[in-house]
């Protein structure tokens, strides 16, 4: 056990080593090689994390390089019933590394790792979805000619959130975070040559960075009030006691505690990242990028990092009076409804998803924002799971799509919309029996998502309303509530069209892409083929294909999805509540009253979307029941409160607008100055000539004939040889060295 | 001659400083002997870019000499000093000598010579005085660098305007000419001012019977720390100069108002070469308009000069104003950053050159903040802030040389490539040059600042620094952060991706010779980047020396 503690450095270092043995090595030529590396290593850290929680869960810690048990904090915290109002603390760290990384001043400033037992349940959970969404990429980009970058990629992006996970202060977690940013940029921007995918690609990087900067600023801001960003209760640690109550009190800016302001900034990293309200711009169109990584991003990765960011410095956010937490139970309550409404119009079977995960997403926030860290963190783990299993799953959907010999013949025309075409829900219908094991392992997924007893989405969604409603969020609970039996209902709505009725591929609604004209048809070449003919059956019938690899990392998945709950199931029986004993948390006793009120909800939503759209789409080009009742309420909603088109119309505009006002005042106003004073010079220099030769004759003639003279000579001087120029340079030298020479000999 | 305590000769006895500040000169002989043997140019592209190893190897050798964490009488030691009488008359001495803030640019200096030269390297027009003038230029760089006399320090800073003008002038674009003058009588005119301080300075000087040109007796004296042979501040001592001159009836009794004036006589000279706004005009013309390798130079180091200038002058001689002025440069700062990131923004549909030189006004403007906030009141702020904002500054000028140096070059390939510096040129290349596309994207990130590599740790520490001081300064500077990004990745879109343009169908991919130019520059990115410790703590002791004086109200 002690190897798992000794070797946890190594779960972020094999993946790193993965990236960069397939970008640096001739692995890279080879695609299934490069593959394999990538996967073997993923199982490595897999092994090593899992056995690393193991290790945490029995209380095991490393203490000057020896092992001890941690006697306090495990189990007995569960027990305490008593409700500090403000109180919350971490598990006892079980392994801590840092090394010195910069001076600064009289001081040092460390980094390494900090590993206690929520950052080891996240390590299991981020190596386990990680390793199944690289054995699924291993089948679904076996086509693309640039797989072996992919792996590369999704490697690096992995460990990069294995290393935010186990930081061990808020600057190795930015770091590590910045750099999912880029790696987010990379994959979503995968498929370059299309507009839309760059495009969507720098949106990420950007809204993301907006908030970013707030979390930068929020961390200078930490640094400079607590003389460092290390995690940690010692004195000079960030969660000092001392510290905590200090910037609790004491004032801010605008009459803010420290503590409010810190956390406040902070949190604008998570709504970048967490693509919160109102910087959820980004994670929709992130879909441009391959679906594997649209699993990673939303599941394992990227967006679980934003509600990991407030979960880790939760401290931080109790610390103040309240203030902090109400921002943050608002931003995520009004997300999950907000978003949980999109979803429902949609028809692209990855935006509804998408926005689901804003949605999920959001009920992490809220639950953060009421003090239900338990329930938040609970969520976050298994979401995670059955996320990606929903969206792999929808990956291997699309990939039977494209193989249909509709979607294929349209590929030949313009291979966006044929991949757009491929992704329309409406074109689906009855795949229920054409791809088995997809539609079986989706439905573990879809039951999870819903809240149905006993996936896993059940437990975890049922504690964050029990939170609320505990601690009498009512604003809170009923909002969630009502995402609640949104999502049930969004979720139904995809499910039956995608799984039930008919197929209606035969005759698609094509996309229309508004960029074809900027797109030309390259596929000749071999390039941007995301998916494109892996198995080129063109009779029909014959053409519906799972894929082994695929399907054994949906399966995998799909366990997590039935079994999540048993990790804290909400009863006081042995392996009950085993997340909060092993976490130090305050289990929270089981409310029937909610638990009947949550899966009340979810079947409630699952009846509503199964009768509405039980008659609905005989073809794909029928209207939407909802759209039918309600045309411009559901208008509003598909194009998502048109909030892309008002920034466009404000920020993205005022930013254009910005750089030619700048652009004007250089070209224009400081150029024009100092031409301006050029000008004036020469020609005050051409009136003292004239004065002084029309004027004066003697002792200023004298002088301005000297300068004249001595200009003629300089302009003598000055041939335009450069060659000279250094001959003169070199007499320079000669003369300065012989003085040398003579003032060192004297 | 018996040094005080704050200065340290060489410990081998081997004039270090002056071999590096020579070994160019030396090498600009061999490109005269190989024009006097008629050599073939290959030969002197092939030589110089070897010779340029061995400044780099003396600059090794005076780093393992270095020690860092040295400290005197409340200063950064200086160490192997070289300290010879030269001009009896004036109190001039032949002083070099190296300390932390000298330390880390002295090194940047000598690796991106090779750069510079291989950035040449298809030049086959006049090889031999274009190589000639890279080499005195890079001379002239080293010897602002370590120069400690003013006399000297003058010298070099004016001599490097002269390779700098024909580098531009000579190989430039089409609108060089204005360019190299514009740049040329610019930095000139905004140096008369610290000329003529100085010479005040030498007068004030020598009313206290101690004449000197010395730049650490006068920047000990402008702290308050102890000289031998002279007592007071040098505030006091231009105070009383100036009511001896009777200055001061006139102008009125305000010591302030005095080291003010010389302020700004040296913050208008360092801040025209930091292109710190409004004075950053000529540096899009001439970053654009220089051949590559005066780019490289011109960005990579040439503008460090300015803020290693108001370090190792502005900081120390006038504490008081400085401070005073602070919110001020970080005013201007502020400006600066933003508009370098809205000015980078403009360009994204046109030129490449001066795109990368609207960043480089964004990334100095975060150097002058860092400098600012150094100085600046108020006194909650810790001395380890100000020593951060310091080693962050030091850690930006390096970063930003390097990375900087790196895009230069690279858009110096591109454009060798395809014969075109316009953005709207391009599109696709990531299709046909894939390395070429991640070798340049890796150079892109470091320099918005991607962790991991060295942009960031600059850019946090100078923010964390900042905040302390400047804190609502620092908030709006994001701006810049997140401008400079899109703007670097707009830029890199128009390049590389999207559909291929047909015309570059054949485009070839990096070669191994340019791989392997910038390979360097990148792998001293990530060090930086992931190990940032041997960088900053050469400058961190002295650096936190020279800040003490800011944790007192001066004026």
């Amino acid at each position: 056990m002690a190897f798992f503690l000794q070797s946890a450095w190594l779960i972020p270092v094999l993946p790193l080593l993965g990236c960069a043995l397939i970008t640096f090595t001739p692995l890279r030529r080879n695609k299934a090689a490069s593959g394999w590396t990538a996967i073997l290593l993923m199982i490595l850290a897999t092994l090593l994390a899992v056995g690393l929680l193991a290790a945490t869960a029995q209380g095991l810690a490393l203490r000057d390089g020896q092992l001890v048990t941690l006697a306090t904090g495990h189990g007995e915290a569960a027990s305490h019933g008593e409700a500090k109002d403000h109180a919350f603390s971490f598990p006892e760290p079980n392994v801590v590394q840092r090394i010195n990384w910069a001076p600064t001043g009289s001081s040092l400033l460390q980094l390494g790792f900090y590993i206690d037992t929520p950052v080891a349940a996240m390590l299991a959970m981020v190596t386990l979805t990680s390793t199944c969404i690289h054995l699924f990429s291993l089948g679904y980009m076996a086509a693309n000619p640039r797989q072996s970058r992919f792996f590369s990629f999704i490697s690096l992006f992995t460990a990069a959130m294995l290393l935010m996970s186990m930081a061990d202060s808020l600057l190795l977690f930015f770091m590590a975070w910045e750099v999912m940013g880029l790696c987010s940029y990379l994959l979503i921007g995968f498929l370059y040559e299309r507009p839309q995918a760059y495009r969507a690609a720098i949106k990420a990087f950007i809204v993301t960075r907006i908030g970013d900067v707030l979390m930068l600023l929020g961390m200078v801001y930490l640094y400079t009030q607590a003389g460092s960003l290390a995690f940690g209760t010692a004195a000079g640690e960030i969660f000092h006691p001392a510290f905590l109550e200090r910037i609790g009190t004491e004032g801010g800016l605008l009459g803010l505690s420290h503590a409010t302001g810190i956390a406040l900034l902070l949190f604008g990293g998570t709504i970048g990242k967490s693509a919160q309200f109102p910087l959820h711009v980004w994670l929709p169109d992130a879909m441009e990028g391959p679906t594997p990584v649209s699993a990673l991003i939303h599941a394992a990765t990227m967006v679980a990092a934003g509600v990991f960011l407030v979960a880790r410095t939760f401290p931080i956010f109790v610390a103040d009076s309240g203030a902090a937490l109400a921002v943050v139970a608002f931003i995520g309550a009004f997300t999950a409804l907000f978003a949980a409404t999109i979803a429902v119009a949609q028809y692209d079977i990855k935006r509804i998803l998408a926005y689901s995960t804003l949605s999920q997403l959001g009920f992490m926030v809220a639950a953060l924002g009421i003090g239900g860290w338990m329930a938040a963190m609970f969520h976050l783990l298994t979401h995670a799971c059955f996320k990606a299993l929903l969206f792999l799953g929808s990956g291997s959907v699309i990939h039977a799509m494209e193989a249909t010999p509709v979607i294929e013949r349209l590929h030949h025309k313009d291979e966006y919309a044929a991949q757009q075409t491929a992704q329309d829900i409406r074109n689906m219908g009855g795949l229920r029996t054409r791809l088995p094991w997809t539609f079986w392992t989706y439905t573990a997924g879809y039951l999870a998502l819903a809240g149905v007893v006993p996936f896993a989405g059940f437990w975890s969604k049922d504690e964050i309303l029990a939170d609320a409603f505990k601690g009498g969020h009512w604003v809170v609970f009923t909002v969630l509530t009502v995402a609640a039996f949104l999502t049930a209902f969004y979720m139904t709505r995809q499910w039956r069209l995608v799984f039930f009725g008919d197929y209606r591929g035969e005759r698609p609604v094509v996309f229309k892409n508004p960029e074809a004209s900027l797109a030309p048809d390259r596929h000749e070449d071999g390039h941007g083929h995301e998916s494109h003919g892996a198995h080129g059956h063109q009779n029909t019938g014959a053409h519906w294909h799972e894929d082994p690899v695929m399907i054994a990392s949906l399966v995998v998945l799909a366990a997590f999805a039935v079994t999540g709950g048993l990790f804290n199931l909400p009863f006081a029986l042995p392996g009950g509540h085993w997340f909060a004993s092993i976490w130090g948390q305050e289990a929270l006793p089981f409310s029937p009253l909610v638990a009947g009120i949550s899966l009340l909800v979810a079947l409630g939503g699952i009846a509503a979307g199964w009768t509405l759209y039980g008659g609905a789409f005989a073809r794909a080009a029928d209207r939407d029941p909802l759209e039918a009742r309600a045309p411009a309420v559901f208008q509003l909603l598909n194009e998502k409160y048109r909030i892309d088109e008002l920034y466009q119309a404000s920020f993205v505009r005022l930013t254009a607008l910005l750089a030619l006002v700048w652009a004007f005042i250089d070209d224009v106003i400081l150029n024009g100055i100092i031409n301006g004073i050029g000008r004036v010079t020469l020609f005050l220099g051409r009136l003292n000539f004239i004065v002084d030769d029309t004027l004066f004759n003697d002792g200023p003639d004298a002088l301005a004939g000297g300068t004249v003279t001595t200009g003629k000579g300089a302009r003598r001087l000055q041939t335009g040889k450069a060659q000279d120029y250094i001959g003169y340079v070199f007499g320079g030298a000669v003369v300065l060295a012989l003085l040398y020479l003579y003032v060192i000999g004297r | 001659m018996e040094l005080p305590p704050y200065l340290m000769a060489s410990p081998d006895g081997v004039p270090w400083l002056t071999l590096l500040v020579l070994s160019p000169l030396v090498g600009i002989l061999l490109v005269g002997l190989a024009a006097w043997l008629r050599l073939d140019d290959r030969m002197v592209r092939l030589g110089v870019t070897a010779w340029t190893g061995v400044p780099i190897a003396i600059a090794a050798v005076i780093w393992t000499r270095f020690d860092p964490a040295a400290t005197a009488a409340g200063q950064g030691v200086v160490q192997l000093v070289e300290k010879v009488p030269w001009i009896q008359a004036v109190r001039v001495d032949y002083f070099l000598g190296v300390d932390g803030l000298s330390m880390p640019l002295v090194l940047l200096t000598a690796v991106m010579a090779p750069v510079a030269a291989l950035a040449s390297w298809r030049l086959t027009d006049r090889v031999k005085p274009h190589y000639a003038l890279l080499l005195l230029l890079e001379a002239a760089m080293l010897g602002f660098f370590v120069a400690l006399d003013f006399f000297f320090f003058f010298i070099f800073w004016e001599f490097s305007l002269v390779p700098a003008f024909f580098l531009i002038q000579s190989w430039g674009r089409e609108n060089r000419r204005y360019a190299a003058f514009k740049f040329f009588v610019y930095t000139m005119a905004g140096s008369i001012g610290l000329l003529l301080l100085f010479q005040v300075i030498y007068l004030a000087m020598r009313q206290v019977g101690l004449p000197t040109f010395n730049l650490i007796e006068l920047g000990r004296l402008g702290r308050g720390l102890p000289v031998e042979g002279a007592t007071g501040t040098l505030r006091a001592i231009i105070f009383a100069y100036m009511e001896q001159l009777g200055v001061a009836n006139v102008l009125g009794r305000y010591p302030l108002l005095y080291t003010s004036i010389a302020f700004w006589a040296i913050f208008i000279a360092f801040a025209i070469k930091l292109a710190v706004w409004p004075f950053h005009t000529w540096l899009p013309d001439a970053y654009a308009e220089a051949p590559v390798a005066g780019s490289i130079l011109l960005s990579a180091v040439m503008s460090k000069m300015g803020a290693y200038g108001m370090l190792r002058i502005m900081l120390p001689l006038v504490p008081d104003a400085s401070q005073y002025f602070a919110p001020v440069m970080g005013a201007l700062a502020l400006v600066g950053i933003v508009a370098g990131a809205f000015g980078a923004l403009a360009n994204v549909g046109g030129d490449l050159k001066r795109l990368i030189a609207y960043t480089s006004i964004n990334h100095m403007g975060y150097v002058m903040l860092g400098i600012a906030a150094a100085a600046a009141l108020p006194g909650g702020a810790t001395l380890d802030s100000r020593a951060i904002a310091l080693n962050g500054v030091m850690v930006q000028l390096v970063a930003h040389g390097l990375s900087t140096g790196a895009l230069f070059f690279l858009a110096g390939a591109l454009h060798a490539r395809t014969g075109s510096w316009s953005l709207a040129d391009f599109g696709g290349l990531r299709v046909v040059a894939p390395t070429f596309a991640g070798v340049m994207g890796t150079a892109l990130f470091a320099n918005l600042g991607l962790p991991g590599l060295a942009g960031f740790v600059g850019e946090f520490f100078i923010f964390r620094g900042a905040w302390a001081t400047l804190a609502l300064f620092t908030a709006l500077a994001t701006i810049g952060l997140v401008i400079t990004a899109l703007a670097l990745l707009l830029m890199f879109q128009r390049i590389f991706l999207g559909p291929l343009n047909d015309r570059w169908d054949t485009l070839a991919d990096l070669r191994p010779g340019e791989f392997w130019t910038v390979l360097p520059l990148l792998a001293l990115l990530l060090l930086i980047g992931v190990y940032p410790a041997p960088l900053m703590n050469l400058a961190n002791a002295t650096a936190t020396q020279l800040v003490a004086v800011f944790q007192q109200v001066l004026s």
